[in-house]
C-alpha cells in the first residue's frame, strides 16, 4: 500500500435509515489495492449494513461510494458483483444440492453457445480450488461441506468474478485454528494479487495478526481508521465501545462446593472415548480443543441430545438417563447450544416466547400458556441481561446476534440450573456484549452453579475457567489448573504437537 | 473405475430405475403376458398423461413449490379442445385454446406465488377449485364423445410407431426437451438454485420472482397443451376429467427423486417414477392382486422414496480441506 496510490474503493459519509433506526450515520471506508483491512465495531454498529451496501443489497440514502474512480452503481447484488465487489457472508450462502462447480458459477454458468458447458465449469472451478490450495472436488455437491470449505468455495466464486474488493464477514467465527491459518494464507494471497480484502472479526488477536489497517465503527459512523501498527487492543476496544471496558474476563471469586457433575468413562463410538471429569458447585470448567475434537459432542451427550454407548453421567449423586434432554432439564441441567440460530432459538417467535419456552410447564395453568407471565419473565431477564429490544412481542430474528445470544441465555438461566453448559457462548458477538456474558457466567458461578464452558477462543477459556480440560480427537489429553495454563501449553496438547 | 462407480451411485434416479426393473422382472416371470407387446403398450399408454404432467411439475417442485392446479387445467383443456372441434374449429385453433387456458392458469399461479409471495400450495389449491368450478359451469352435464375429438388427436391416441404408442413418444420427447433445458440452459439452472437455497439465490443476484413466474407459466402451458394427451388417451372428456391427477403427478415426481424439499431431481426421474407407479398398478393386476392394494402400494412406495432420500442425504460424506478429519 503506497501512500500516493489512489484508493480502489472510497465510501464517504454514507447514511442509511431503516424506519426510525439510523443504521449508517456517516460511515467512511477507504480501501487500497493489496491491503487487508479490518472493519470493527460492536454488534449494531452498522458493519452489516455497510457490507450490504457494498454488496448491493441495500442502497444508501445519502453519501458517495466510488469504485476504481467511478461512482459505484447501486441497486442489485448482480450489479455489485459485476463491478468487482464480492461479499462472503458470515453464513456462507451455498446451494447444498448443486455441485461445487455450479456453486462457483451460479447465475453466470459458463456457456458454449447458448448452453451450459459443465466440463469447462468443472475445470475452471478445480483450477480455482487448486489456486487456493485446497482439495475439493468440483463435481461433488455442496451438502455437508464444513464451514471452512464453504468459505473457500465462496472465495473461489469471488475470484471467478475477478473481484477486486473481497469482503469477508466474520469468516473465522466457526473455524478451528488450523482452518484459520489456512484462511489467512488465502487472504494474504488475495491481497498479494492486488485485491483489497475487508476482514470483519470480533477476534482482535486475528485482526492484529492479519490486517494492515483498521477501521472502527460505532453507532453507524466511522470513528477512526488507523494503521494496525499504530493501534493496540485497548485502543481499539475503547474506540469500539466509546468508553473503557473495565475487563473482558471479569472472573469473580466463587466458593467451590460439592461435586455437581460427575462424568465417568463416557464414550460414544466415533465421537469420543473414555471421558471422565467432575465439576463442582461454583466451579467453571473449560473444554478446549480444536473444532471437531469432540467438545460439543460430549456436552450434547451429557445434556441428553445424543446418546452415549459407555460410561455414566451423575448429577448431584443421581445417575442421569442417557438421551433424554427434558429429564435433564428437570434435574437442573441447562445447555446453551453452539449454534443459536438453529439450535437455540425459534427465530420467528417473539422474544417473550423464546425466553419463556423452557418454563412453559411452570408458567401454564391447565395447559394454557399465559402470555402475561411470559412477558413478565422475559422482562425481568431482559433487564438482568440489558437486552436491547423494542417490544417483547418482536420476533427474535429482528435482534442483533449479541442480543439473540442473551435471549438464549435468558431462557436457560430462567430454569435456575444447577449445571450450566455453554457451548461457544460468545461466538460472533461484540466485545461489550461478550464482557456482559462473561460477567453473568461469573456471577452464576458465584451463586453456586457448576459451569462447563466450551469455546474455540483460548483467551475466553483461560479467562473464565478454573480448570481447563483439553480434547484431541475424541480423547481428553490434558488438564490444566487456571494458574498453570498458558496458550502455548494448551495448543501444544490440543494439536498433539508434544506431550506435556 | 472408482470415480465411474461413485458417479453412478450419485445418480439420484438409480434406485427408482432399479425398482422399475425389479418390478417388471418379477411380474414378467410370474405372468409372461406382461412381457408381450400389449403388456408394454398398456404401461406406456397408461403412463403418458401422468408422465407429461410430471415433466411440467418438475419445473415447479425443484423450486420447492408445487402446482396442484394441473389436474383441473388438463381436464378443462381436454373438454375445450373437444368442444371447439365439435363446433367446427380446426386442430390448431383447438390447441391454441388449450395453450391459452394453460397460460392463463399458469400466469395466475405464477403472479400470486412470485409477486404476491403467497404459498404455492394454497394458491394452486385455490386455482384447482376455481378452474374446476368454471369447468363444471361450462361443461354442465355434457360429454365430449369420440366423434368430437379432432382427427390428429384421435390418431395419436390410437396408433403406434413401431409398436410404441404415439402418446408415449410425445411424453418422452417432451421429457428430453425439458431435460436438456434444465441441464443446459442457465435460466433453468436458476430453478435448482432457488429451490436449494432461496436466500442465497436472492443474494446471488438471481431474478427469483421472474424465474418463479416463468416456471409456473411453463407448467401451466404444458398442462394446457396436455389436454390433447388426455383427450387422445380416453377419447372422451367431461366435467370430472383430470380429477385428482395432480396427486398422481406429484407422487410420480417424488418417487422419481424430485425432492419436495427442492433443489434436486430431473424430469427423467419424474418420468421413471410415473412409469414405476403405472407398472406396479399393472403388475398387481397381472398377478391377480385385488385392486385396492394398488393405492396402498403406491403410498408405501412414496414413503419409501422419501425415506431413501432422507437416508442418502444424511449419508453424504463431508469432504474437508484439511484432508483427514
Amino acid at each position: 500500500m503506497v501512500a500516493n496510490q489512489s484508493p480502489i474503493l472510497e465510501m464517504r459519509n454514507a447514511r442509511k435509515a431503516f424506519g426510525g433506526v439510523q443504521a449508517l450515520n456517516g460511515a467512511d471506508l477507504t480501501l487500497y489495492a493489496g491491503e487487508i483491512h479490518a472493519l470493527l465495531g460492536e454488534n449494531g454498529a452498522g458493519k452489516s449494513t455497510l457490507l450490504k451496501a457494498l454488496a448491493g443489497v441495500h442502497k444508501i440514502d445519502s453519501g458517495t461510494i466510488t469504485l476504481n474512480g467511478k461512482p459505484f452503481e447501486q441497486g442489485s447484488t448482480r450489479l455489485a458483483r459485476e463491478q468487482g465487489i464480492a461479499v462472503i457472508y458470515q453464513e456462507p450462502s451455498l446451494f447444498p444440492d448443486l455441485t461445487l462447480a455450479e456453486n462457483v458459477f451460479v447465475g453466470r454458468q459458463l456457456q458454449s453457445g447458448f448452453t451450459v458447458n459443465w466440463k469447462a465449469m468443472e475445470d475452471e472451478a478445480n483450477k480455482l480450488f487448486a489456486q487456493l490450495g485446497v482439495k475439493l472436488d468440483a463435481t461433488s455437491s455442496a451438502r455437508g461441506l464444513s464451514i471452512a470449505d464453504q468459505q473457500i468455495v465462496e472465495i473461489a466464486k469471488a475470484l471467478s468474478t475477478k473481484a477486486t474488493v473481497i469482503v469477508m464477514d466474520e469468516p473465522t467465527a466457526a473455524l478451528s485454528s488450523k482452518e484459520v491459518d489456512r484462511l489467512f494464507q488465502v487472504a494474504r494471497n488475495l491481497a498479494s494479487q492486488n485485491c483489497a480484502v475487508v476482514f470483519v472479526s470480533h477476534r482482535l488477536d486475528e485482526v492484529f495478526a492479519l490486517c494492515s489497517r483498521i477501521t472502527v465503527m460505532r453507532d453507524g459512523a466511522t470513528v477512526g481508521t488507523e494503521l494496525t501498527k499504530d493501534m493496540n487492543e485497548s485502543k481499539v476496544i475503547q474506540l469500539m465501545v466509546g468508553r473503557e471496558v473495565s475487563e473482558l474476563y471479569p472472573k469473580l471469586e466463587a466458593k467451590i462446593g460439592d461435586v455437581v457433575l460427575k462424568v465417568e468413562s463416557l464414550g460414544l463410538a466415533g465421537q469420543f472415548t473414555d471421558i471422565s471429569f467432575e465439576v463442582r458447585a461454583g466451579e467453571i470448567v473449560g473444554l478446549a480443543g480444536l473444532v471437531g475434537s469432540g467438545r460439543s459432542e460430549i456436552v450434547r451427550a451429557i445434556f441428553g441430545v445424543d446418546k452415549y454407548d459407555k460410561g455414566s453421567v451423575t448429577l448431584n449423586g443421581k445417575k442421569l438417563k442417557p438421551g433424554n434432554p427434558s429429564a435433564q432439564m428437570v434435574s437442573g441441567v441447562a445447555l446453551v447450544p453452539e449454534d443459536r440460530r438453529q439450535q437455540g432459538l425459534f427465530m420467528s417467535s417473539s422474544i417473550n416466547r423464546n425466553s419463556a419456552v423452557t418454563m412453559l410447564k411452570r408458567l401454564s395453568k391447565l395447559f394454557i400458556i399465559r402470555e402475561k407471565s411470559e412477558a413478565k419473565l422475559a422482562k425481568s431477564w431482559g433487564e438482568t441481561l440489558s437486552l436491547k429490544y423494542a417490544t417483547g412481542f418482536d420476533p427474535v430474528e429482528r435482534l442483533s446476534g449479541g442480543n439473540q445470544q442473551k435471549v438464549v441465555l435468558a431462557k436457560w438461566l430462567a430454569t435456575e440450573p444447577k449445571l450450566l453448559i455453554v457451548d461457544e457462548p460468545t461466538r460472533g458477538i461484540d466485545v461489550g456484549t461478550k464482557a456482559e456474558v462473561h460477567r453473568l457466567l461469573s456471577k452464576k458461578a458465584q451463586d453456586g452453579v457448576a459451569i462447563v464452558i466450551v469455546s474455540s477462543e483460548l483467551p475466553e477459556v483461560m479467562g473464565m475457567a478454573d480448570r481447563i480440560l483439553v480434547m484431541r480427537e475424541g480423547r481428553m489429553v490434558g488438564q490444566f489448573d487456571r494458574s498453570a495454563a498458558t496458550p502455548e501449553k494448551i495448543i501444544a496438547v490440543a494439536t498433539g504437537a508434544s506431550t506435556s | 473405475m472408482k470415480t465411474a462407480m461413485t458417479k453412478l451411485f450419485r445418480i439420484r434416479e438409480l434406485p427408482v430405475f432399479l425398482a422399475l426393473v425389479i418390478v417388471v422382472l418379477i411380474t414378467g416371470t410370474a405372468n409372461p403376458e406382461f412381457f408381450t407387446l400389449s403388456g408394454f403398450q398398456d404401461i406406456t399408454l397408461g403412463v403418458a398423461v401422468v408422465a407429461t404432467l410430471a415433466v411440467a411439475q418438475t419445473l415447479v417442485i425443484v423450486m420447492k413449490h408445487i402446482d396442484l392446479s394441473v389436474g383441473s387445467t388438463i381436464g378443462f383443456s381436454a373438454y375445450l379442445i373437444g368442444d371447439a372441434s365439435s363446433q367446427g374449429h380446426g386442430f390448431w385453433y383447438c390447441m391454441g385454446l388449450a395453450l391459452a387456458l394453460g397460460l392463463a392458469v399458469g400466469a395466475a399461479n405464477g403472479f400470486m406465488v412470485a409477486y404476491l409471495q403467497l404459498p404455492s400450495l394454497v394458491v394452486t389449491l385455490g386455482t384447482l377449485y376455481i378452474v374446476r368450478g368454471i369447468f363444471n359451469e361450462v361443461a354442465g352435464g355434457n360429454t365430449i364423445t369420440e366423434d368430437m375429438v379432432p382427427g390428429p388427436i384421435n390418431f395419436i391416441g390410437l396408433n403406434t410407431f413401431f409398436g410404441i404408442p404415439y402418446l408415449f413418444i410425445v411424453a418422452v420427447v417432451l421429457m428430453l426437451i425439458v431435460g436438456f433445458i434444465m441441464k443446459r440452459i442457465r435460466s433453468a439452472r436458476d430453478l435448482y438454485a432457488i429451490g436449494s437455497n432461496l436466500l442465497a439465490a436472492e443474494l446471488g443476484g438471481i431474478p427469483v420472482a421472474r424465474r418463479v413466474f416463468l416456471a409456473f407459466l411453463a407448467t401451466g402451458a404444458v398442462s394446457g397443451l396436455a389436454g390433447a394427451v388426455l383427450l387422445a388417451r380416453f377419447n372422451t372428456a367431461a366435467a370430472n376429467s383430470g380429477n385428482g391427477l395432480e396427486l398422481s403427478v406429484v407422487a410420480a415426481c417424488v418417487v422419481g427423486g424430485v425432492a419436495i424439499a427442492g433443489g434436486v431431481g430431473t424430469v427423467y426421474g419424474a418420468v421413471i417414477g410415473a412409469i414405476l407407479l403405472q407398472a406396479i398398478t399393472m403388475a398387481l393386476g397381472a398377478l391377480g392382486i385385488p385392486q385396492f392394494w394398488q393405492l396402498a402400494v403406491n403410498g408405501t412406495l412414496l414413503i419409501a422414496a422419501i425415506s431413501l432420500d432422507r437416508y442418502l442425504s444424511t449419508r453424504v460424506k463431508p469432504t474437508s480441506i484439511m484432508g483427514a478429519k
